[in-house]
């Protein structure tokens, strides 16, 4: 069950990579980067798995369970999905600057193919 | 003050500059200057707060204070852990005192811009440094992670800050792409770490894996290294660097290339001595090789520019190679010599980048080929820049030269003779590569006069001399800052276990040691002597000489395509990774 987690996660950031490193279109590019972030969350959200847990919510447990119980026994690691959250919030703020870069060049260059934004080689 | 007191204190020098971060844009409105001014204050006070530690700190104490008082319990920690250890101090007021002259600087350059846009420059400015300070003195992965983004996103938006030029936003797309990859890679290799060791804080980490080290542990130092490398601009990760530093203004491109990389190499340092320790992995021959390969590839490249900026650029690449060198030779002298080049790296090449934006801002000119005879026009910034220069030439009395022979005695104490005599080659190059730009800028005669030059302004000139004055400090006390500052960094580099529990009790006293150091070391200034004359021929052949095969193979390769550098990033990655798994 888990495997196709971790499997899921690393095809996702092969397509990532691959329009990262083939396509020249500047929003592909964005795309390709932002695929390969959604899959580094799936890695790590599937990494906090155990088999069999509960959320890690103590806050109000289920009836019958108090939060004591809860955290001695079987919760997901919240420490990695925290982990998460502040990666994904992080990941938007990127990708908002990212686009904003991409929506500056296109109005400076009048493109978006990467190779006709080249101006600095060697 | 108590302890307690001191270490509560802690939290201070990051929270001021991201308070004055905010204050800066919203002061903007009521006096433009306001902005730059709240900056400075915010990073004065962040430096004073880190100089009441530094007299304890460099005496050789680790002070730790997990915030909300959070503390370890039974070696556990879960709390947000800032620790103050010499190696982290050392960077961190580097970063306070450097930033707060760069901001001096730029009031004075530039404060002649709008209110909106000083609000932004002193907004980002000092979120940077807020995240320098930050990443030096946090003692937990997750706050590395979270303070290489906050660097990571300020300096974006400071590479497109100001749209003198559009090529900024070619800078900052290939920056942005180029980073991002390599956060991937840090968060998966922090994440994986956390997995397997249940532990985020450096402390626990290291207990954990001085136990058992498995090999995802070790994939997990492949990717923090090859991510913080990619921050650093170690080849084969540098591809964005040089564009950057080609497009943005000098102040900014002074705070990168001074302040910003070295994030990466404390980051390195700390992972690879503090957390993993030394000997478990071959971290440190990986650290020598890209350390060399960097420093020759950076060197060759920075002597084939004729933009001014592109090729102090490239020669920071070559720096940052060194340090990684330093790193690498796992010795006293050679970690001493990374961390007193760290400072030293700082200095000059702020002065050098203030030294090339003046430049640009006064005659409008970048490339070295329309330069010339600056030196009667702009005699301040030829001094500056000329001081700038023989500190990386490591030229006795300036401070390159005690930090690079700290890295070559390393070097010949582990036996490294290899490795030497290619660092020696980078040294010639280097030499080759500033000796020309200084004298086609400055020296060499110029057929047509330049229009009358905006003379330069009290506070540029407080910044150049204040950077100058501090090569020559550091190169005339040595002892003194090496037995006060340096001594103690590399005692809690070199013995993790001390630093470790200084972090999990919140105090703790590192070894003292003692790193001797022959200033007047005959083999030593006769490798100085040598390599300045060898590099002036080089130099004087290059500027005669067509542009020789391989040096243009090399700069073909650096196609200026974010796929291109992007593969070359993945490539080393993978390669780092390999290395670090399979020997």
């Amino acid at each position: 069950m888990i495997l196709g987690n971790y499997l899921t996660a690393v095809a996702l950031f092969c397509v990532g990579l691959y329009v990262l490193l083939t396509r020249r279109n500047l929003i592909k590019i964005v795309m390709g980067l932002s695929l390969m972030e959604a899959s580094t969350y799936l890695f790590m959200v599937s990494l906090a798995y155990r088999a069999g847990s509960t959320a890690p919510v103590l806050v109000s447990p289920p009836a019958g369970k108090t939060a004591k119980q809860l955290a001695h026994g079987n919760v997901a690691d919240p420490v990695l999905q925290n982990f998460c959250l502040t990666a994904v919030v992080i990941g938007v703020a990127v990708t908002a600057v990212f686009l904003s870069v991409v929506v500056r060049i296109a109005q400076h260059y009048r493109t978006l193919d990467a190779d006709k934004v080249r101006a600095m080689r060697g | 003050m108590s302890s307690q007191a001191l270490a509560s204190l802690l939290p201070l020098p990051v929270a001021l500059p991201i308070a004055g971060a905010v204050a800066a844009p919203l002061l903007a409105r009521l006096h433009r200057r306001l902005a730059v001014i709240v900056g400075m204050v915010a990073l004065g006070g962040a430096a004073a707060i880190l100089l009441l530690q530094a007299p304890s700190v460099f005496g050789g104490l680790v002070r730790a204070h997990y915030l909300g008082l959070w503390t370890p319990v039974h070696g556990h920690a879960l709390g947000i852990a800032m620790a103050a250890d010499p190696f982290g101090l050392i960077f961190a007021l580097t970063s306070a005192v450097v930033g707060a002259v760069l901001l001096l600087y730029t009031l004075s350059e530039l404060g002649g811009l709008g209110p909106r846009e000083l609000g932004g420059y002193a907004c980002l400015f000092q979120l940077v440094v807020a995240a320098l300070i930050g990443a030096a003195l946090t003692a937990d992965l997750i706050n590395l992670f979270v303070w290489f983004e906050v660097a990571a996103l300020a300096s974006y938006g400071l590479t497109a800050f100001l749209l003198e030029r559009p090529i900024a936003l070619e800078a900052a797309f290939k920056i942005i792409a180029l980073t991002t990859l390599a956060s991937f890679a840090v968060f998966l290799g922090a994440g994986l770490l956390y997995a397997v060791n249940g532990a985020l804080n450096y402390a626990p980490l290291h207990a954990a894996l001085a136990r058992h080290l498995s090999t995802a542990d070790v994939i997990a130092l492949g990717l923090l290294v090859a991510g913080f490398a990619t921050k650093t601009g170690l080849v084969p990760f540098h591809g964005w660097l040089a564009d950057v530093h080609t497009a943005t203004s000098g102040p900014v491109s002074a705070l990168f290339s001074g302040l910003m990389y070295n994030f990466g190499i404390v980051a390195i340092a700390r992972l690879a001595f503090q957390v993993f320790g030394v000997g478990s992995t071959p971290i440190l021959g990986l650290l020598l090789t890209v350390g060399i390969i960097s420093a020759l590839l950076g060197a060759v490249m920075a002597l084939a520019q004729d933009d001014l900026k592109r090729l102090l650029a490239y020669d920071t690449i070559s720096q940052m190679g060194i340090l990684a060198i330093g790193l690498g030779t796992g010795t006293a002298s050679g970690i001493a010599g990374t961390v007193y080049h760290l400072v030293n790296h700082a200095l000059f090449k702020s002065l050098l980048f203030l030294c090339a934006g003046a430049i640009l801002h006064r005659t409008g000119l970048t490339k070295l080929s329309e330069m010339g005879a600056l030196a009667r026009r702009m005699p301040v910034v030829a001094v500056a820049f000329v001081i700038g220069a023989a500190s990386i030439a490591g030229i006795p009395p300036l401070n390159g030269y005690v930090s690079l022979s700290l890295i070559h005695t390393g070097l010949l104490d582990g036996h490294q003779y290899l490795p030497y005599a290619l660092m020696l080659v980078a040294q010639v190059i280097t030499i080759a590569a500033l000796g020309k730009a200084a004298w086609l800028a400055f020296f060499r005669p110029r057929a047509q006069y330049y229009p009358q030059l905006e003379p330069l302004r009290p506070g540029m000139v407080a910044g150049l001399a204040s950077l100058a004055g501090c090569c020559v400090v550091f190169g005339v006390l040595p002892q003194f800052f090496l037995d006060s500052v340096m001594a103690p960094a590399v005692a809690g580099l070199r013995y993790p276990a001390h630093y470790a529990s200084g972090v999990l009790t919140g105090l703790a006293r590192l070894p003292a040691l003692h790193l001797p150091f022959d200033y007047f070391s005959p083999g030593e200034l006769a490798s100085v002597a040598g390599c300045v004359l060898a590099g002036a021929a080089l130099g004087w052949a290059y500027l005669r000489a067509r542009e020789p095969g391989p040096v243009r193979l090399l700069r073909a390769a650096h196609t200026g395509s974010v796929n291109d550098y992007a593969a070359y990033a993945v490539a080393g990655m993978l390669a780092v990774v390999a290395v670090l798994t399979l020997t």
